[in-house]
């Protein structure tokens, strides 16, 4: 009981952080599991990913019912995200674990200093239709390298989809927020069938995170459009820093 | 459009997340169907993101935005291979 209990609140709090930031939580669930409940990564990272298609359709049918994301914008980069999710979670498969977890570390410290370094433009603009949009190379370059992150690491790809939409292609960040929770579900889901295909994905571990990221879903697009973009990019870099350099000194410390 | 995606989107949410929390409390109070239960709560989440696609594809398509529905149904078509793949091993 305790233990449904602790995992629908890890949930609860990867479901907020996902949808006030546009992310699927999985930055949260992966550590949370794999460091402190000693979930095999693999069998981690599949949970992620179910975690994520769950916050991602209640986070984004809250968006896209009042128009919040830019769907045209979110099919065409799904192209490239579910590519790329597909090569990353086939190459999981035979990847050594200290290497994925290091790379997990990695992407969250790089996605920390895009984040820090973005927040000075970011615009609290949140009309899906208005803004022009450009770069479309480097978006979908980001987008295939998020989609193989996700597939990778069980971490959603929004940890780069936003700053490629944000910083690349000159999307307004609650869109680009808005835009990426759309496109998250879609990029989990293609990993988490590979996973799912492999014995790698326990259903009874990842019910109760189902649960608590619901719940944590509902809150956080509730909030996000009373809560000014600055201050949860520079909160979410800071978040990144902590859970960056924890995956590294267990890493470290567990080769001495 | 916006309106048909969303309701998409909520069926599937709304159908996996019932079916996760009934396994929950099915675990918790060690019944035999806690199994059972999660596992159709994780198929009927899988399911939410094509029939998302699909919903997505249709309004694009009626809209007369070729293109869109064409991008739509290349990853619609990526998802139901994998899922096909994955049902089958």
């Amino acid at each position: 009981m305790l233990a449904a209990l602790a995992l629908a609140a890890i949930g609860m709090l990867a479901g907020s952080l996902g949808a006030l930031l546009g992310i699927g939580g999985g930055v949260i669930v992966v550590p949370a599991l794999s460091e402190l409940y000693g979930v095999p990564f693999r069998h981690a990272v599949a949970a992620s990913l179910v975690v994520i298609v769950a916050s991602s359709s209640a986070s984004s049918a809250a968006y896209v019912e009042r128009g919040a994301a830019n769907l045209r914008v979110g099919v065409v980069l799904e192209l490239a995200t579910v590519a790329g999710a597909l090569l990353g979670s086939a190459v999981a498969g035979f990847a050594p674990i200290p290497a994925l977890k290091l790379l997990f570390a990695l992407v969250a410290l790089y996605s920390a200093v895009m984040l820090w370094i973005g927040r000075r433009g970011a615009s609290d603009s949140a009309d899906a239709s208005a803004q022009a949009v450009h770069g479309w190379v480097p978006g979908l370059a980001m987008s295939t390298v998020a989609g193989a992150i996700s597939g990778l690491l069980g971490v959603g790809g929004g940890l780069f989809k936003m700053p490629g939409m944000t910083l690349a292609m000159g999307i307004p960040f609650k869109v680009a927020a808005a835009t990426s929770n759309f496109m998250i579900g879609v990029t989990a889901a293609a990993g988490a069938y590979v996973y799912f295909a492999r014995g790698d994905l326990d259903p009874q571990l990842a019910a109760p995170l189902v649960v608590g990221v619901f719940a944590g879903a509902m809150l956080g697009s509730s909030l996000l459009p009373r809560l000014p973009a600055r201050r949860l990019q520079g909160a979410f870099a800071m978040l990144l820093v902590f859970l960056g350099g924890r995956m590294i000194w267990g890493v470290l410390g567990g080769a001495r | 459009m916006n309106r048909a995606v969303a309701r998409a989107l909520w069926a599937g949410t709304l159908t996996g997340v019932g079916l996760c929390a009934a396994a929950t409390l099915a675990r918790a109070l060690d019944l035999a169907v806690a199994p059972r239960l999660a596992q159709l709560g994780v198929i009927a989440l899988f399911i939410t993101p094509p029939l998302r696609l699909a919903v997505v594809a249709g309004a694009f398509w009626r809209e007369g935005s070729r293109r869109h529905a064409a991008a739509a149904l290349v990853v619609l078509g990526a998802l139901l291979v994998t899922a096909a793949r994955a049902a089958l091993l």
